[in-house]
């Protein structure tokens, strides 16, 4: 009895739609650069949608104000627009800050103010300094959201320093 | 056997039936009864069944309507706004909207628009705003101006637009904002701005247009709203084409990713020939900065050089006695008196906020500034072991006062005296310095509203608030007090005329009973975000029609004494909160039914008691408590048993004792 009420548990956890809420496969991880002792992998946490980005140089020793392309359908309005970045490794925070990008009385970046369903191609600088990365492993991750908390974007991207 | 039988019934009398109810699985959300719902991102093909006739506002983007017609929107006669960004939306046939006679706006943003019928839009009555953002548009004749008439913005951004000359016929009467942002329009002729004629106080965008010519008197003697030409390369093509121009505000500003040339003072001389309100020229370098650079901006009212790069103002800059508002964030200054604020002696309104540098505030630095209503020196750095006094100098019109987020700041008694008429004071994230029994914000007799939040404040410093006759707005977040426990004499008792009162995350334990006794104007009490058990719900007796928000606390079981408290006030949120659902609770959760309107964030107001309960919403909770009807069958039956039995025995009792006599 036991043994058939083990094989039915292990069988509806499995079996295929079982979970109910119907959620999709997750996004492909993509690579945002690999060169230079180091390397970039990302994948899409928003479960609406995968977007592109891509450094255009990347080393161990990440220059100050780096390039980068970066290509997305906008599902909200972005006149305020903020960048949260959590950075771990090994299991334990290390870094963890909040960026505004677009703000209403400071847009940095000329796309501040475009509208949802606004497919957006960023290629340009973005103010980041100059860091040496020390060898190891780093989980980041990346969230987009509006004034209102809404995602625009959300990112896990591993790097990954040798 | 007997004990048996007896467990058996006790199960029974006191047995708990639940039934939860889920609500079925709806494709749209409904955000309003019969009137508002939401779509989105189903990939549908069509308007649901569901959505009933009466739907006023439909947010139907990113789902699949390669083509629109007289059919898809039919039965929703009532529609006034209608939202289908990113739709795959290729044609929109002849009479779409015919029968929409209430649709005023109507969004087709991100949509590979082939073509649009002649009388694609005929129907609506007042057509205002209508979003064309990203269709591919690259001639303004694309758009059917049929129906045009009531349009008051229109949005054409992120096409391939080069030329802005709409068609003859084309009616900009009641047009307020014509937004052209991203497109590929580098020059304006005075044609292209005669077809828009009409319009009146016009707000027009041009970010992200890299305009390289305007010919000359093509803005003559017309009157905007306002101005964007955000990221344009060369300001003197601008500042040229603009002669004689009038507006209310123009925005000249950069961005981290557009290249541009300095500014130089001469390249402003064009200001001299129109007429402008308010400029802003956010995040530019400018080449020489004197004096003379300010000699067009005499008429101007408001100036915003955000990120400008400033390492001062110059001193004796002249005429500029219109300026009432100057924005200075972001720059790189080292003390406040570099500003020269004495160039402006009309200033009303002063923002230097998120300096790059820990800013110096100095001494008397603004006391120039006699009209000042209005100071925002947050983010900033500053540290001041005495503050404000010297600081803020013969601020005496000062109405908003803003400190928040710098360094720590020493507080003595009356602290802000230079400004007596103070009705806002923010120093959240500020740490305070306040030896008690100092009382820092003595006699602001006008002071409205203060935020204390995250201040590390001294509480047990009972004078700390004193001196406040008129604060009606106390944000007092983030701050401990000595226990955890708010007792009976506390420091909220000289602050009689709160209405407004926000102890959230200020790890409270308990709140004496009669801790806000002095408190009986209060209409919004927040008290989430701590760790507080029901017994504190008795602090709050004597009030009444309290917004009262107790989320993210540790209330568990809410006795029935407390239940009045509760009915007496207009909104309560108890969400994030560990509540019991079985039987010892069961008052309060019919309370709750019954009370549904009453209840905010009820998505969050969950069973945490009995583990078969765990996380089910209360609203959907359905506990019996009393008898059933089987449980009374066995009572009566157990009952008739008993009474049988104690029959027998009072008969053998009896046979026993005469058989004895």
């Amino acid at each position: 009895m036991k043994a058939f009420t083990a094989v039915l548990l292990i069988w509806t956890l499995t079996s295929p739609g079982s979970s109910g809420d119907g959620r999709r496969e997750a996004w492909p991880t993509h690579l945002a650069c690999r060169e230079g002792g180091l390397e970039v992998l990302y994948q899409s946490c928003d479960p609406l949608q995968d977007f592109g980005f891509s450094m255009d140089q990347c080393s161990k020793q990440l220059k100050s104000n780096l390039n980068i392309r970066f290509g997305i359908i906008l599902r909200e309005d972005i006149k305020e627009l903020f960048l949260d970045v959590a950075l771990t490794a090994k299991g334990s925070s290390i870094l963890n800050f909040s960026y505004p990008v677009c703000e209403e009385d400071q847009p940095k970046f000329s796309f501040c103010g475009r509208r949802k369903g606004e497919q957006i191609y960023f290629a340009g600088p973005v103010n980041n300094p100059g860091i040496d990365i020390p060898k190891g492993e780093y989980q980041v991750l990346l969230e987009l959201y509006t004034g209102s908390h809404a995602t625009v974007a959300c990112a896990n991207a591993t790097i990954i320093s040798f | 056997m007997a004990p048996d039988v007896s467990c058996f019934l006790l199960a029974l009398l006191c047995s708990a039936s639940f039934k939860v109810i889920t609500s079925l699985d709806q494709m749209c959300i409904e955000k309003e009864a019969n009137k508002t719902y939401n779509c989105e991102n189903l990939g549908l093909r069509e308007i649901p069944d569901t959505l009933p006739n009466t739907t006023e506002i439909l947010e139907f983007s990113f789902n699949f309507l390669p083509t629109i017609q007289i059919r898809t929107f039919s039965r929703l006669l009532n529609l006034t706004f209608l939202d289908l960004t990113r739709c795959q939306i290729n044609w929109i046939h002849e009479n779409t909207f015919q029968s929409h006679c209430q649709l005023s706006t109507l969004v087709l943003t991100g949509n590979p628009l082939i073509f649009m019928a002649e009388t694609a839009l005929n129907g609506p009555k007042t057509l205002k705003h209508l979003f064309l953002i990203q269709t591919g548009i690259s001639d303004l004749k694309f758009i059917p101006v049929h129906n045009l008439e009531n349009l008051e913005s229109l949005y054409l951004g992120s096409n391939q637009i080069s030329s802005i000359k709409f068609p003859k016929d084309f009616p900009a009467r009641n047009l307020k904002v014509l937004d052209f942002q991203n497109n590929a329009i580098h020059y304006l002729s005075r044609e292209d701005m005669n077809s828009l004629e009409q319009a009146t106080n016009l707000s027009l965008n041009f970010n992200s247009n890299d305009i390289k010519g305007i010919e000359p008197g093509a803005f003559n003697s017309t009157v905007f709203q306002s101005l964007n030409f955000g990221g344009a390369f060369n300001l003197s093509v601008i500042f040229s084409g603009l002669q004689n121009s009038t507006t209310q505000s123009l925005w000249l500003g950069s961005f981290e990713d557009t290249n541009d040339q300095d500014i130089s003072s001469s390249m402003l001389q064009g200001l001299c020939e129109m007429s402008v309100e308010s400029i802003n020229l956010q995040k530019h370098y400018f080449s020489d900065f004197t004096s003379a650079t300010f000699q067009c901006f005499t008429r101007l009212q408001e100036l915003d050089l955000t990120a400008a790069h400033l390492k001062g103002l110059p001193p004796g800059i002249e005429g500029m006695n219109l300026l009432k508002k100057l924005v200075l964030n972001v720059n790189n200054f080292d003390q406040l008196c570099q500003i020269h604020a004495a160039n402006f002696p009309s200033l009303t309104h002063l923002y230097i906020k998120g300096n790059r540098k820990r800013l110096h505030l100095g001494a008397g630095c603004l006391e120039k500034l006699e009209n000042l209503q209005k100071l925002d020196l947050s983010h900033n750095d500053i540290e001041a072991s005495d503050c404000c006094n010297l600081q803020l100098k013969n601020l005496s019109h000062l109405q908003s006062l803003n400190l928040s987020y710098n360094e720590p700041l020493g507080l003595q008694s009356q602290a802000f005296k230079e400004c007596p008429r103070l009705e806002i004071l923010d120093l959240a994230f500020t740490q305070l310095r306040v030896n008690a029994p100092r009382s820092p914000f003595q006699n602001l007799h006008f002071l409205k509203v203060l935020n204390l939040s995250h201040c590390f404040l001294d509480t047990s410093n009972q004078a700390l608030l004193a001196g406040l006759p008129d604060l009606r707005h106390l944000d007092f977040r983030g701050n401990h007090f000595q226990d955890g426990t708010i007792p009976k004499t506390n420091l909220l008792q000289t602050v009689g005329s709160l209405e407004i009162l926000i102890l959230s995350s200020c790890d409270l334990l308990s709140i004496d009973r009669q801790a806000l006794h002095s408190l009986g104007k209060m209409s919004h009490v927040d008290l989430s975000h701590n760790s507080l058990t029901c017994d504190s719900i008795d602090s709050l007796s004597h009030l009444k029609g309290l917004y009262l928000n107790l989320a993210a606390n540790s209330i568990r079981i809410i006795p029935p004494r407390l239940l009045p408290v509760l009915s007496q006030q207009s909104t309560i949120n108890l969400s994030q909160n560990p509540l019991d659902c079985t039987c010892s609770n069961v008052r309060f959760l019919t309370w709750y039914k019954e009370n549904l309107q009453k209840l905010e964030g009820s998505e969050g107001t969950v069973c945490a008691n009995p583990p078969s309960l765990r996380g089910v919403k209360l609203s959907d909770v359905e506990l019996s408590c009393g008898m059933t009807a089987t449980g009374i069958f066995f009572l009566i039956v157990f009952l008739f048993l008993l009474i049988i039995l104690l029959i027998f025995v009072a008969r053998y009792l009896l046979r026993w004792r005469y058989q004895h006599i």
